[in-house]
């Protein structure tokens, strides 16, 4: 028998969906991707990107245009969503409103072949894993939107699958609710070995849970990494921008020494970055998280002077919106230490330090 | 008493609205108190008796024409519910099939079409291809004509429907047909009975096209009141349209509550 945990979990091979129209809509363009075994997967991406597609690709509720699509090694392209041994979790929970809780939960095995007792006794279990067993005789219509939810991933998970794919399941839930559910999540998938695919526009909850992130936009993966590569490496500025906040500059190498470049970003303020390879002749596009540079009130060799037009108060943190003496501007975030006060008012002058480990340079 | 502040509220429009409903339903309440008049006369009062249900039961040409309609009504409402229901599926749920808004128009286009017109062209129809069934006449006429009104519920019921709870079927290994089976047809269930309570009336209540293409000895209810009421009108008719009237009250209500008890 093939051992199963090197082989991918889902392999798509040059896969294209597009859909009938004037011209077609292209909602997948070519695309190649493996997901591995045991693996926690996200697909994350602003509405349109193609994500939710993919995912209704891998569940067989849409056809592939072209490219083939395999499980564990098996093409499964043209095989219809009941032969997959793939389930769902749907957004708004598709609970069936004519069935209770348990009913719900025994359906997939029931009709997997599984006789009443068995289906039975193994909806149970999974409606004790959620935490949802006092509820089994309920009718869904009954249960708050966290509690269908949980009867929702019980019922995807009773027969077993291969992979669970998540289409945004917890959209729908208010802030505390989803917050408890990342964590829920992520022992649900450590504890079942199933691999998980999960569909979201939300970063935070794409950092929080994830082995490994796709980042996708306009009907292409941008980038495929672990959360801390994608939010300290992204590999473009979509990513960039994407995940977290981040001050972009236009600019030309102006020397390089060792592994440390210098970029000319306007006619008198130069930066340094650290860089791994030599950086291209022309124009490039550098980046700098908010929270990475330093607000200082005194100038050293290495910092840029600046005045402060807003800052916004974020709780814990502080984001200051610095225009830079005869440059572009920039944004500091701070964290609020003591009291709370501002470390500097609007109209103040101050001093930016800019790390160059912290400066990255993109692809084009 | 105070003016109403309520900025919504119409002045006159109680009295109106009082007015619409006397209109309405008095003509009814007059029927239903006469057909317990102990005199034969249906406009002056003389005590109360339940002697013309008893008469109109022990008639056997209105019990003959009551068990037609009956035969008529529930076969054209199981057929004309069963191919509503097909129609519903199909124009709701079959994502490859052209022309949707047009095939959906000719579905209900009868409901528009003058009932006297239809009547004329399944007579000639029939009378043209020479068919001869006796009740069976009458029975696919009604079949026909009672579709678009056994379809608006259904499809009602197929659009206000979640359709991911369909793909979730077939998410957890159900077949097209076990989905048909053990989701969508339950979730249907009340705009599938909705749809053949309103089948059932409208083909019991039917007159023009019954009275066109029924044979001897295929007299429907309707038929058989018009010709008593020809001869004169005795509490009789009033007994026989009561009784029919809450047939059709019942059948209304009991849709009304399954579609009310059924939602989502």
């Amino acid at each position: 028998m093939r051992d199963e945990s090197l082989t991918p979990a889902i392999q798509a091979i040059d896969i294209c969906k597009s859909y009938p129209g004037s011209p077609p809509v292209e909602a997948l363009k070519n695309e190649s991707l493996s997901i591995n075994d045991n693996e926690f997967f996200t697909l994350l991406g602003p509405s349109g990107c193609g994500k939710t597609t993919l995912l209704r690709l891998i569940a067989g509720f849409e056809d592939l245009t072209s490219g083939e699509l395999r499980l564990y090694g098996e093409d499964i392209s043209s095989m219809p969503p009941e032969k997959r041994p793939i389930n769902t979790v749907f957004q708004h929970y598709a609970l069936f409103p004519h069935m209770t809780v348990v009913e719900n939960v025994a359906f997939g095995l029931r009709r997997r072949g599984t006789d009443v007792s068995q289906a039975q006794k193994t909806a149970l279990e999974m409606l004790d894993l959620v935490q949802m067993s006092q509820f089994a005789n309920r009718r869904p219509s009954q249960l708050s939107g966290g509690q269908q939810q949980r009867v929702s991933l019980a019922r995807a998970l009773a027969p077993h699958p291969k992979v669970l794919l998540l289409d945004e399941p917890l959209s729908a839930l208010d802030l505390k609710l989803r917050q408890s559910m990342r964590t829920e999540l992520k022992r649900l998938q450590r504890e079942t070995g199933i691999t998980f695919v999960f569909v979201t526009h939300d970063q935070e909850e794409a950092l929080s849970m994830s082995d490994r992130i796709a980042v996708m936009s306009a009907g292409r993966v941008q980038q495929i990494a672990s959360p801390s590569e994608i939010y300290e490496q992204p590999r473009n500025r979509f990513v960039a921008d994407f995940i977290g906040d981040a001050n972009f500059f236009q600019g030309k190498v102006t020397h390089q020494n060792g592994n440390t470049a210098r970029f000319r970003i306007s006619p008198e303020i130069e930066i340094a970055a650290r860089t791994e390879n030599t950086p291209p002749a022309g124009d490039v596009t550098l980046f700098v998280r908010p929270e990475k540079l330093d607000l200082l009130t005194s100038a050293t060799s290495e910092t840029l002077p600046g005045d402060v037009r807003e800052i916004s108060y974020l709780g814990n943190t502080t984001d200051y919106a610095i225009d830079l003496r005869n440059g572009p501007s920039i944004v500091v975030r701070s964290e609020n230490h003591h009291n709370g006060d501002a470390l500097a008012l609007p109209g103040d002058a101050v001093h930016v330090g800019i790390d160059p480990s912290a400066v990255r340079v993109l692809e084009a | 008493m105070p003016k109403s502040r309520d900025i919504r509220a119409l002045p006159g429009l109680k009295w109106f609205s009082l007015g619409f409903f006397v209109y309405l339903y008095l003509p009814l309440l007059i029927l239903v108190i006469f057909s317990f008049n102990a005199t034969k006369s249906a406009t002056v009062w003389g005590g109360f008796s339940l002697d013309w249900y008893a008469k109109a039961l022990a008639n056997d040409d209105i019990r003959r024409a009551a068990w037609n309609s009956l035969v008529i009504a529930t076969t054209a409402t199981v057929f004309s519910t069963t191919m509503a229901t097909m129609a519903a599926l199909s124009l709701t749920r079959n994502k490859s099939l052209p022309r949707k808004p047009l095939f959906n128009g000719m579905l209900l286009l009868p409901l528009m079409v003058p009932e006297i017109v239809t009547a004329v062209a399944t007579l000639t129809l029939f009378a043209t291809i020479g068919l001869s069934l006796g009740l069976g006449n009458i029975i696919i006429a009604h079949t026909v004509f009672c579709i678009p009104f056994a379809y608006l519920p259904i499809r009602a019921r197929l659009q206000g429907m979640d359709e991911s709870l369909e793909t979730a079927a077939r998410d957890l290994y159900a077949s097209k047909w076990a989905t048909l089976r053990f989701v969508t047809l339950p979730l249907l269930a009340p705009g599938i009975v909705s749809g053949a309570m309103l089948a059932f009336i409208i083909s019991i209540d039917d007159f023009i096209i019954t009275l066109m293409v029924a044979e001897a000895g295929s007299t429907t209810l309707p038929i058989y009141i018009y010709s008593l009421v020809r001869i004169g009108i005795t509490p009789e008719v009033n007994a026989v349209s009561t009784v029919l009237l809450i047939i059709s009250i019942f059948f209304v209500t009991l849709s009304y509550l399954v579609e009310k008890r059924g939602k989502f």
